[in-house]
């Protein structure tokens, strides 16, 4: 008896059984996921722009949900060039960090540089603070579209089901509705090349590295490339043909603020 | 006799920073005696419909891989909207986008209303934009710091980006070294955006669009005469502002005939 009296004292957590702790999780799953089946904005991709987008839209009260097919949230923001951690910002993107609460320091006149790790968790958690909501080991993998060819959801699986070849499996993805769509899917332009696919548009793809250009022009060609579709971040690239950016994630976070922009202004126009 | 033009018409295209036309105008007068007119904004009192034709036949040029043989696009809305976007706004910054340069001159001489080119009238177009030609020796698409003909378009970026910069400025850049470092690191041997010199440098720029029209040639081989066909930056600053005379003695005595012969 006292042994046990002892052993009781010292326990650090509070006695939960397995099954609770898996009820849990399930239960909190399950709900939220039933909740976000419908959304205003579905963000493809949980890169620094798709972050910036979800965070802004959100913020405003929008109904936002991020796919992103990793683990890990924050795409290449945790990294700048070549593996080393630092994030370079041109301005006047510093002015997007220090909203985030983000330390930087001056490299050269209009060049700051952040704590990659630093940077990404900041924006991160201002998305989740803002409400967004995530989906991530998940991965696009069609289009939903409806009268008039509009984009009006996304089609997803899991990622490491999508990455199975059929032979051994074929678990059907699923379909989420949204009134907007939003590819933030980096070079690769998911949901824009899948509309190239249905003949929907067609793409140019990213021309060759112009760091010093590139980051205007990716912001200017923020917007919405087909009714319900808005593009943002490297996706703009291929999407217009731009010239490639560098390490550097100003025009990262500039042009998901425009998506975000869009959004808001046609969600207003109704 | 030479055909000399009645007068050389200038007109520009988005910021320029700081670029003096009016200064380029009377440094042509000085040397040829052919007036000169300064126009302003190519696109000042434009129509929406002229505009928005404009904005879809610029969307349509875009050199997209410089690799290949440029073929018209048929461009997405955005495209247009940022062309529109970028005609609309005299003070436009931005660019990067290459363009076919031979279509971009007949866009161009579409809104100068010049139905059939004309050797009486002399135009120079100065932009901001960027506009490239396609070189059969590499196979590739080259921006160009001006391209002659009609009319003549004349590129402050072109200027900038088009003639290259020192060849280990390049394999620093390969290397990592950040662009920002490396433009501190070369500051004042090549020219930049903004350039205090490039009012001076692209006059030379100007007489080789005049020689073009006057004679269809508008280069020389000597790297002291600003007509020299600079193709590294070292050499623009040397031909333009640095050599031993302005123009050779070829140059010069054709000048002279210019400026006896003009009925000005």
């Amino acid at each position: 008896m006292e042994d046990r009296h002892m052993a009781e004292r010292t326990k650090i957590f509070t006695p939960v059984s397995e099954k609770e702790v898996t009820r849990a999780i399930v239960d909190g799953f399950a709900r939220q996921f039933i909740e976000y089946v419908e959304s205003d904005v579905l963000i493809i991709g949980g890169g620094p722009s798709g972050l910036m987008v979800g965070r802004d839209v959100a913020s405003k009260g929008v109904k936002t949900l991020i796919v992103e097919r990793n683990n890990y949230i924050g795409g290449g923001f945790w990294i700048g060039g070549y593996l080393m951690n630092k994030v370079t910002v041109r301005e006047p993107g510093q002015k997007i960090l220090e909203e985030l609460g983000i330390p930087y320091e001056k490299a050269v006149k209009g060049l700051y540089v952040a704590d990659g790790p630093h940077a990404c968790s900041k924006l991160i958690a201002a998305a989740c603070d803002a409400g967004v909501k995530f989906a991530n080991m998940t991965i696009f993998d069609d289009v939903v579209l409806r009268e008039g060819n509009r984009v009006s959801g996304a089609v997803v699986n899991w990622t490491p089901v999508h990455a199975l070849p059929r032979e051994i499996t074929c678990v059907d993805p699923i379909a989420l509705e949204s009134k907007f769509v939003v590819d933030s899917t980096g070079h690769d332009a998911c949901v824009v090349k899948k509309l190239e696919e249905r003949g929907v548009l067609k793409t140019a793809g990213f021309g060759a590295m112009w760091v010093e250009q590139s980051e205007d022009l990716v912001v200017e060609h923020t917007g919405e490339a087909h009714p319900g579709l808005i593009v943002t971040g490297m996706a703009v690239a291929t999407t217009y043909g731009l010239p490639r950016m560098g390490p550097t994630f100003g025009a990262m976070l500039l042009s998901g603020r425009k998506g975000a922009q869009v959004i808001l202004e046609k969600m207003k126009k109704g | 006799m030479l055909n000399i033009p009645g007068s050389i018409d200038l007109y520009q295209e988005g910021d320029l920073r700081g670029l003096n036309i009016d200064a380029m105008g009377r440094y042509l007068a000085e040397n040829t005696h052919i007036p000169f007119r300064v126009h302003g904004d190519i696109y000042e009192g434009l129509s929406e419909e002229r505009i928005k034709a404009a904005a879809e036949a610029f969307a349509r040029i875009k050199v997209k891989d410089p690799g290949r043989r440029f073929a018209l696009g048929e461009p997405l809305q955005a495209e247009v909207d940022y062309e529109k976007k970028r005609i609309r706004d005299p003070h436009w910054r931005i660019f990067g986008i290459l363009y076919e340069g031979i279509h971009y001159q007949k866009i161009i001489l579409d809104l100068i209303d010049q139905a059939e080119p004309d050797l009486r009238l002399c135009f120079i177009l100065f932009t901001n934009q960027l506009f490239g030609t396609w070189d059969r020796d590499d196979l590739r698409y080259h921006a160009r710091v001006s391209l002659y003909g009609f009319p003549h378009l004349i590129s402050t970026a072109g200027v900038v980006e088009a003639p290259a910069k020192p060849k280990d400025f390049y394999l620093k850049k390969q290397m990592g070294v950040p662009v920002d470092f490396l433009m501190k690191e070369y500051e004042g041997r090549f020219i930049d955006h903004g350039d205090s010199r490039m009012t001076d440098v692209l006059k030379g720029y100007a007489i080789q669009a005049l020689f073009f029209h006057l004679s269809g040639d508008p280069f020389c081989e000597d790297p002291d005469c600003r007509l020299f066909n600079s193709h590294w930056q070292e050499e623009v600053l040397h031909s333009q502002l640095d050599g031993r005379y302005e123009f050779c003695a070829r140059h010069e005595a054709i000048l002279k005939m210019i400026r006896e012969q003009s009925h000005f």
